[in-house]
C-alpha cells in the first residue's frame, strides 16, 4: 500500500477508536496489527518487546480505572485493549514501511515540503548517532572529574548543542549538494498512488464504521 | 580570465553583544579559471571562511559581509540563482562527518542529481561514471556511517564529479586521510583539472605533495588582512621547500621484554559492523612512554583506542593493570585513562574557554603543578586573549589547541590521543608537542597518539606502533 496513506489509515484507526468504547473492536484490530507485524518476520527479541512494553501501560491504566474510579471493568478492558490495538497497528504501519520511502511518498503524494521531508530523514538518520554521543559526553565528563547523570541539565546540553551542530551541517551539506527549498527536482524513484490504494483506505474504514456500529447496536 | 574574483571583501561573525570583530579583512585576489589554486595560512586565519563564502554557504549559514563582493564570472554570489549555483560551484568539507544528508553512498549522489533536475533515465550511468572515476564502486550501497574518514572524502568527490560542477572548492580535504588517498585524490582533481578545465581551489597549510599540480599559491595571513598571490618563482620555491619530514633517517627504539606493560592483548578482536579491523594475538602498550599509532585509513586505530577507553566492544581479552576493561566500571576507569577525542566539540562540557581551563584546573591529578604555570602555557599556545569566547566559535586550530591542554591538565595517568595536530599549522603544532612531551615527562604520563601528521613527531615519541592488514607491529623506522 501507498505508504503516506497507510500511515493516514493508521492515524485516522488510532483516532476513532480514542472516541470509541468496543473492546470486542480494539481487540479485533490488535490482532490484525499483529497478523501484519508477523508477516513483516520481525526479529524475535524485537516482537517479544512489542508484546511486553504496552503491558506496564495498559496494565497500569486498567488497575487504575478499577481501583479508583466507578467507570467498572467494561472501560478497564476497553482501555486495556485499546493500547494494545494502537500499538500494533502503529508497529504495522512502520514496521512494513521503508523510512525512505515513506519520506519520499510524503514529498511526492502527500506534498509535504521537500525540506521537511528531507530533515526529518536526516534526523531519522541521526538516530543510532545520537545514541552514541550521549554515551560518548558522558565518557567526557567522568574524563574532566565530573559525572553526568541522565538527570542533569549539562548531559542535555551537550545532547542538544550536538543535535543543533548536527542539523546545520546536514543543512549546509543538501545546500553544497544543489539542494534548493522549493525549487523542482526529479525523483529517481517515483512513487505512485493507485486506484486499490484508495480502495483500501476507504475499504478498511467502511468496515471499521460497520463494526462499530454493529457491536453498538447490539 | 579569472573566474573568481575577491573584491575588498570584509566579513565578520557579529558577537553577541554586536560588534563586529572582521574575521577577513579587505582581503583581495583572483582565482583564474580552469587553474589549480592552492589557499595557504596559518590556522585560524580565515581560510574556511573564505572557502564558504566562494560557495555561496556564507552569509546564508552564518556571519556577515561588511563590505566587498566575491564575483564568479561577475556575477555577484549572492545574485546567482540558488538553483545555479551547483553547477558552478561546490564544495567538500573538512570534516568528512559533516557533508552528507542521505544514509548510503548511492542514495547520496542520486539526491544530488535530483537537486539539479536530472532525468531518472540517466541518474544511474552518471552515479556509477562518478563512482568509478574516483575507484569507489565497491562502496555503492555501503552505509556513509560505516566509511572511514578518507573512504567519505572520496564519495565526496564523487558526488561534486556527478554534480558536473565547473569549481570545486576544497576546504583541508586531506585533514583526516592517510597518504595514499591522500594522493589518489590530488591525482584526480589534477585530472579533471587537465582534462575536463575544472576550477580547483584547495585550502590548505600543509603543502606537501602539491609541487606537481600546483598552478597558483595565494597566501592568506594569520590576521585575515592580506591575501596574496605568490608569483611562480616564489611559489615552486615555497613548495619545494616545504617538507613535512625526512623520516628516512630517524629511528625508534623497539620495546624490551623489560618494560612494564600497562595495557595487554590476548587474541584481540575488533569490528565495525560487519568488518573485522584487528585480530591480534599480543599486544602491550607500555607505562610512562608516548607511543605514535600509525595505519592507513579505516584500519581500525581510532577503535583500537575507543575499546581502550570502553567506548567501543571488543573480542578476547584486553586488560589495564591487569584487569579486563570491560569489566572496570567507568567512573574508575576515566580516573585513569582518559581520550582526547578526534572531534574537539565532544571534549568540551561548558560554554567559555575560561569555564573549560578551570573545571579542568579544580579535578586535575596535578593541581598545583599546572596552576603555577597556566598562565604561561595560555600565553604560549596564544590561548590568552579568548578566555571569554564562547569554544564552540573557535576556529579549528584554537578548538585543537585548547582541547589538548585542558586534558593535559587533568593529568590523567593514561592519555589517549585522536588525531590532535588535525587543522594545526606548524608553528603551532610545535608549540603544543613541546607542551605535551614537556607535562608527560613532569607528571610521568603514558601518551598514546593516533597522527597522521608525522612532522617533527619523532621530538616526541619513543616507540611507533603500526596498525596494516588487522596487525599490529612496533617498528624502528617512521615512514
Amino acid at each position: 500500500m501507498n505508504p503516506s496513506l497507510k500511515l493516514l489509515l493508521g492515524v485516522l484507526i488510532a483516532l476513532e477508536i480514542s472516541f470509541t468504547r468496543s473492546w470486542m473492536v480494539n481487540l479485533g484490530l490488535a490482532v490484525i496489527g499483529l497478523v501484519i507485524i508477523l508477516t513483516s518476520r520481525p526479529k524475535l527479541s524485537r516482537f517479544l518487546l512489542l508484546l511486553v512494553i504496552p503491558l506496564i501501560p495498559a496494565v497500569a491504566l486498567a488497575m487504575a480505572i478499577l481501583l479508583q474510579s466507578n467507570a467498572g471493568t467494561h472501560f478497564a478492558i476497553v482501555l486495556f485493549t485499546r493500547i494494545y490495538a494502537y500499538v500494533f497497528i502503529g508497529s504495522a504501519v512502520t514496521m512494513t514501511t521503508s523510512i525512505s520511502d515513506l519520506v519520499m511518498s510524503l514529498e511526492q503524494n502527500a506534498h509535504v515540503p521537500s525540506k521537511f521531508a528531507y530533515g526529518f530523514l536526516g534526523a531519522f538518520n541521526l538516530l543510532p548517532k545520537i545514541v552514541s554521543e550521549v554515551n560518548i559526553i558522558r565518557a567526557a565528563g567522568n574524563m574532566r572529574g565530573q559525572t553526568l547523570h541522565v538527570w542533569s541539565p549539562k548531559l542535555y546540553f551537550k545532547a542538544v548543542l550536538a543535535s543543533l551542530n548536527w542539523s546545520e551541517n546536514l543543512a549546509e551539506a543538501m545546500t553544497s549538494h544543489g539542494f534548493v527549498e522549493d525549487a523542482p527536482r526529479s525523483y529517481f524513484k517515483r512513487i505512485h498512488i493507485r486506484w486499490w490504494d484508495w480502495a483500501t483506505l476507504i475499504g478498511v474504514l467502511v468496515i471499521l464504521q460497520f463494526a462499530l456500529f454493529g457491536l453498538h447496536l447490539q | 580570465m579569472p573566474t573568481i574574483k575577491v573584491d575588498h571583501l570584509s566579513f565578520s561573525y557579529p558577537t553577541e553583544s554586536g560588534e563586529t570583530p572582521l574575521t577577513l579583512n579587505d582581503i583581495s585576489a583572483s582565482f583564474p579559471s580552469h587553474h589549480f589554486s592552492l589557499l595557504t595560512g596559518a590556522s585560524g586565519s580565515g581560510k574556511s571562511t573564505l572557502m564558504k563564502i566562494i560557495s555561496g554557504l556564507y552569509p546564508q549559514f552564518g556571519g556577515r559581509v561588511i563590505a566587498g563582493q566575491i564575483t564568479l564570472d561577475g556575477n555577484p554570489v549572492p545574485d546567482i540563482p540558488e538553483t545555479n549555483r551547483g553547477r558552478l560551484v561546490a564544495m567538500m568539507f573538512q570534516n568528512p562527518n559533516q557533508q552528507f544528508a542521505m544514509d548510503t553512498v548511492e542514495r547520496e549522489v542520486i539526491f544530488a542529481l535530483e537537486n539539479q533536475h536530472v532525468a531518472p533515465s540517466e541518474m544511474m550511468s552518471r552515479v556509477t561514471q562518478a563512482l568509478r572515476y574516483v575507484e569507489i564502486e565497491p562502496l555503492r550501497h555501503r552505509n556513509l556511517n560505516s566509511l572511514s574518514g578518507g573512504e567519505k572524502q572520496k564519495v565526496a568527490l564523487a558526488v561534486i564529479i556527478a554534480m558536473q560542477t565547473d569549481t570545486i572548492l576544497l576546504d583541508e580535504p586531506f585533514a583526516s586521510v592517510d597518504p595514499e588517498a591522500r594522493q589518489l585524490l590530488l591525482a584526480k582533481l589534477s585530472q579533471l583539472q587537465r582534462k575536463q578545465g575544472k576550477t580547483i581551489i584547495i585550502s590548505d597549510h600543509d603543502l606537501e605533495d602539491y609541487g606537481q599540480f600546483v598552478d597558483e599559491l595565494f597566501v592568506l595571513d594569520a590576521t585575515g588582512e592580506h591575501l596574496e598571490q605568490l608569483n611562480h618563482e616564489t611559489a615552486q620555491n615555497r613548495l619545494q621547500h616545504f617538507s613535512r619530514e625526512q623520516n628516512n633517517t630517524i629511528h625508534f627504539e623497539l620495546p624490551t621484554t623489560a618494560e612494564k606493560t600497562l595495557y595487554t592483548g590476548r587474541d584481540l578482536s575488533l569490528q565495525a559492523g560487519e568488518r573485522t579491523l584487528i585480530n591480534q594475538p599480543e599486544l602491550g602498550f607500555f607505562q610512562h612512554h608516548i607511543t605514535l599509532l600509525t595505519g592507513p585509513n579505516g584500519s581500525g586505530k581510532s577503535t583500537l583506542l575507543s575499546a581502550m577507553s570502553k567506548l567501543h566492544d571488543y573480542g578476547g581479552s584486553l586488560t589495564f593493570n591487569h584487569k579486563e576493561v570491560a569489566k572496570i566500571r567507568p567512573r574508575q576507569l576515566y580516573r585513569q585513562v582518559a581520550m582526547v577525542f578526534q572531534d574537539a566539540d565532544q571534549q568540551f562540557l561548558n560554554v567559555t574557554v575560561e569555564e573549560e581551563i578551570a573545571l579542568s584546573l579544580k579535578n586535575s591529578q596535578q593541581h598545583e603543578y599546572f596552576k603555577s604555570r597556566l598562565s604561561r602555557l595560555l600565553t604560549s599556545l596564544h590561548l590568552d586573549q579568548l578566555q571569554d569566547h564562547v569554544v564552540y566559535t573557535l576556529s579549528g586550530g584554537q578548538k585543537k589547541k585548547l582541547q589538548i591542554l585542558e586534558m593535559l591538565m587533568m593529568a590523567t595517568p593514561v592519555l589517549l590521543f585522536d588525531e590532535p595536530f588535525t587543522g594545526l599549522d606548524l608553528a603551532s603544532m610545535q608549540q603544543i608537542m613541546a607542551v605535551m612531551k614537556q607535562v608527560a615527562t613532569d607528571c610521568q604520563l603514558t601518551l598514546i597518539i593516533i597522527s597522521h601528521q608525522l612532522f617533527g613527531l619523532n621530538q616526541l615519541i619513543d616507540y611507533h606502533l603500526t596498525l596494516a592488514n588487522k596487525k599490529l607491529e612496533y617498528v624502528e623506522g617512521l615512514a
